[in-house]
């Protein structure tokens, strides 16, 4: 209880501006302060945190002390205050916003390097192009040695097939295993599929960080494969 | 002798709102006859218990039984029990067909109708709180009718007095998902006076309210205010959701705003503070009538007369807006008197 107090303290009401995120389009206005949200909220209490508080905060117009809070980063973006909430408030979409108006190299570290890593080189982990090919074929031979499966090839770059995968980093770092499942899925399946050898990050931390124009740029790079590679169908799991 | 007008008016449903406007013209010396759908009258406050503690606490449940008393007793009133509305034709008078449940017809003519078929109490189903599936999530309307039958407060896992209790209030109100952006004024004042009648019954009976803020408490809010957060712990946070536990207990999740914390805590009873909503049945009602509904479903009466968009169909009550007794009662008497008015004014 004193220790909350104490913190409240620190917020200068002087400050409260209604004025200051009156454009925002999130409904914020509308809470009627019920905290469905902060109940359902799964990382409602970690450092304070509760969404509740948030959406008050934009109301209230305390802009900058959001922008330099953690708060925001907390929030997983799962989107399960919104879905609660009685008056149907873009809770995430606040979250969001508030992430945007920080300065990019203010953005927590792993985000912020994963994305402009990704910008410069084609994927979170700054992997080159010749280490991911390797890592696609190694894959790829060990499923090949799994009986019924011996003339199994990853395709990469495949022109005119019928559908591209992009790949999650985790995928070729950390979790290879986890690429066999599908993999063997459309070898018996008989899908004609394929994955680009460049550009070709399924993640889009643009979502998380608040950057639009990052996300853009991911996209248009998935859509240059698809129109390069005469592929019409699109699997991009994230 | 009672005095006796040669003009008649046809009141629809019999809770305190139709009685009360019945009683008034009834005594003014028109003749009223009551449709009423179920098998007798009174209402949703004939349900409700008697919330006295040590004194009266104005909840204005017994207000009911007097009128109850007059529209059986009044020479000037006459009541159709089971019975429902099929139609009406408007011509010199107002003719009105009903039927009652054994599928007989009948009609009758007025100079005016009156719409006081009342409200419906939220159905808490589709919230996240097991209502209908876990035994001890019950609504403050069942609370209510289990105190006025047994004069006691049990469990109905196993009907034993229930440690520990949450209200939570704001059920089905203030909701713009469902379209009810009302607040339904009697849950604050009638669960809070329940809480305390719970209390004096069962000393020591552990009481929790989830609410947003307690509204419609009356002259003396301050008052009020105080004795509710002294006698009561008050979360100021409605639950995201309810799980049942071993024993038919209650795990009841939700964020503590004053430390901070999400928390998981364990109820014998849940008490969901249900809302007013508007009748199923207004739809067809209206349509029969050939009037219009507002938005929310409710019956329109616009510009203060208490006049639907049809000359001399009025509606009062509940079937309006949300209000509890008190309100219904004067918003019985007046309807009683625009009708007056509108009789005397030569229609
Ligand atoms: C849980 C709960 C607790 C409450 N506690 C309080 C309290 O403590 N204090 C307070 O002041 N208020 C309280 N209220 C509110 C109170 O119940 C209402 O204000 C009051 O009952 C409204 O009366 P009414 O006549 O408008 O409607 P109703 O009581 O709903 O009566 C309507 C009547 O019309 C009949 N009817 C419906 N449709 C038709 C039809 N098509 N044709 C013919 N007849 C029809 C119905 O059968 C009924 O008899 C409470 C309500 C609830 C749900
Ligand atoms: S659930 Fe919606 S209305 Fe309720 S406190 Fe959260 S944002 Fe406000
Ligand atoms: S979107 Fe964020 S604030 Fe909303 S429930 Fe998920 S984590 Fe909590
Ligand atoms: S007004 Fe309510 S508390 Fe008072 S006597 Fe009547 S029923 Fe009981
Ligand atoms: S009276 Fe109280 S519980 Fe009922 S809707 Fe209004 S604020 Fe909510």
């Amino acid at each position: 209880m004193n220790k909350v107090k104490e913190k409240s303290k620190t917020i200068n009401l002087n400050l409260l501006n209604h004025d200051k995120c009156k454009s925002w389009d999130y409904l914020q206005d509308i809470c009627m302060t019920c905290s469905i949200c902060s109940s359902s909220c799964p990382v409602s209490g970690v450092d304070d945190f509760d969404p509740r508080k948030m959406v008050r905060m934009v109301s209230l117009g305390f802009e900058d002390e959001l922008i330099q809070s953690r708060w925001p980063w907390i929030c997983t973006m799962c989107g399960k205050c919104e879905s609660v909430c009685p008056m149907g408030i873009d809770i995430p979409g606040i979250a969001r916003k508030v992430r945007s108006l920080r300065d990019r190299d203010k953005v927590p570290g792993i985000l912020h390097k994963g994305l402009s890593m990704a910008l410069k080189t084609g994927n979170n982990l700054g992997l080159p192009d010749e280490d991911f090919i390797f890592i696609i074929e190694d894959v790829a031979e060990e499923i090949a040695e799994e009986p019924g499966f011996e003339n199994f090839k990853a395709p990469i770059d495949k022109k005119g097939a019928n559908l591209l995968t992009t790949i999650h980093n985790k995928l070729v770092n950390t979790h290879t295993e986890d690429l066999k499942h599908w993999w063997k899925i459309f070898y018996v399946a008989k899908e004609d599929w394929t994955v680009p050898s460049k550009n070709w990050e399924g993640t889009s931390w643009g979502l998380f960080t608040g950057d639009d124009n990052a996300m853009k740029k991911m996209a248009g790079r998935v859509a240059d494969h698809m129109k390069q590679l005469e592929v019409k169908n699109l699997l991009w799991p994230e | 002798m009672e005095r006796m007008i040669d003009q008649n008016v046809i009141i629809l449903g019999g809770g305190i709102t139709g009685l009360t406007a019945a009683s008034e013209l009834a005594h003014l010396g028109y003749h009223v006859e009551i449709i009423e759908k179920s098998e007798s009258i009174g209402g949703h406050a004939v349900r409700l218990t008697c919330k006295a503690t040590e004194k009266c606490v104005k909840c204005g449940a017994c207000k009911v039984d007097e009128k109850i008393q007059i529209a059986h007793s009044h020479i000037n009133i006459n009541i159709h029990m089971g019975c429902t509305l099929t139609g009406i034709k408007n011509g010199e008078r107002i003719s009105v067909y009903y039927r009652n449940q054994q599928d007989r017809k009948s009609s009758s003519n007025a100079e005016a109708v009156i719409i006081a078929t009342g409200f419906h109490p939220f159905n808490p189903e589709t919230k996240p709180y097991g209502y209908d599936r876990f035994k001890n999530v019950i609504t403050s309307l069942e609370l209510e009718k289990r105190i006025k039958e047994h004069n006691d407060i049990k469990k109905p896992s196993d009907l034993t007095p229930p440690e520990k209790i949450a209200f939570v209030q704001c059920v089905g109100s203030r909701d713009s998902s469902l379209n009810h952006l009302w607040c339904s004024k009697i849950c604050c004042p009638s669960s809070l006076r329940m809480a305390h009648l719970i209390q004096t019954k069962q000393p020591g009976a552990d009481i929790s309210f989830f609410y947003i803020d307690f509204q419609n408490c009356g002259k003396d809010y301050q008052q009020f205010q105080t004795t509710i957060h002294k006698n009561f712990r008050t979360i100021r946070a409605i639950p995201g959701d309810i799980l049942q536990t071993k024993n038919n207990h209650l795990e009841v999740s939700f964020f503590d705003p004053v430390d901070h914390k999400a928390k998981e805590e364990i109820f014998d009873l849940v008490v969901l503070s249900v809302g007013i909503t508007p009748n199923q049945g207004n739809r067809d009602l209206s349509e029969k009538l050939g009037i219009n509904l507002t938005e929310f479903g409710f019956f329109d009466t616009h510009n203060q007369t208490g006049m639907t968009s049809k000359a001399g169909i009025f509606a009062a009550g509940t079937a309006c807006h949300p209000m509890g007794i008190e309100e219904s009662l004067s918003s019985g008497i007046k309807t009683a008197f625009r009708v007056v008015e509108y009789l005397k004014n030569g229609k």
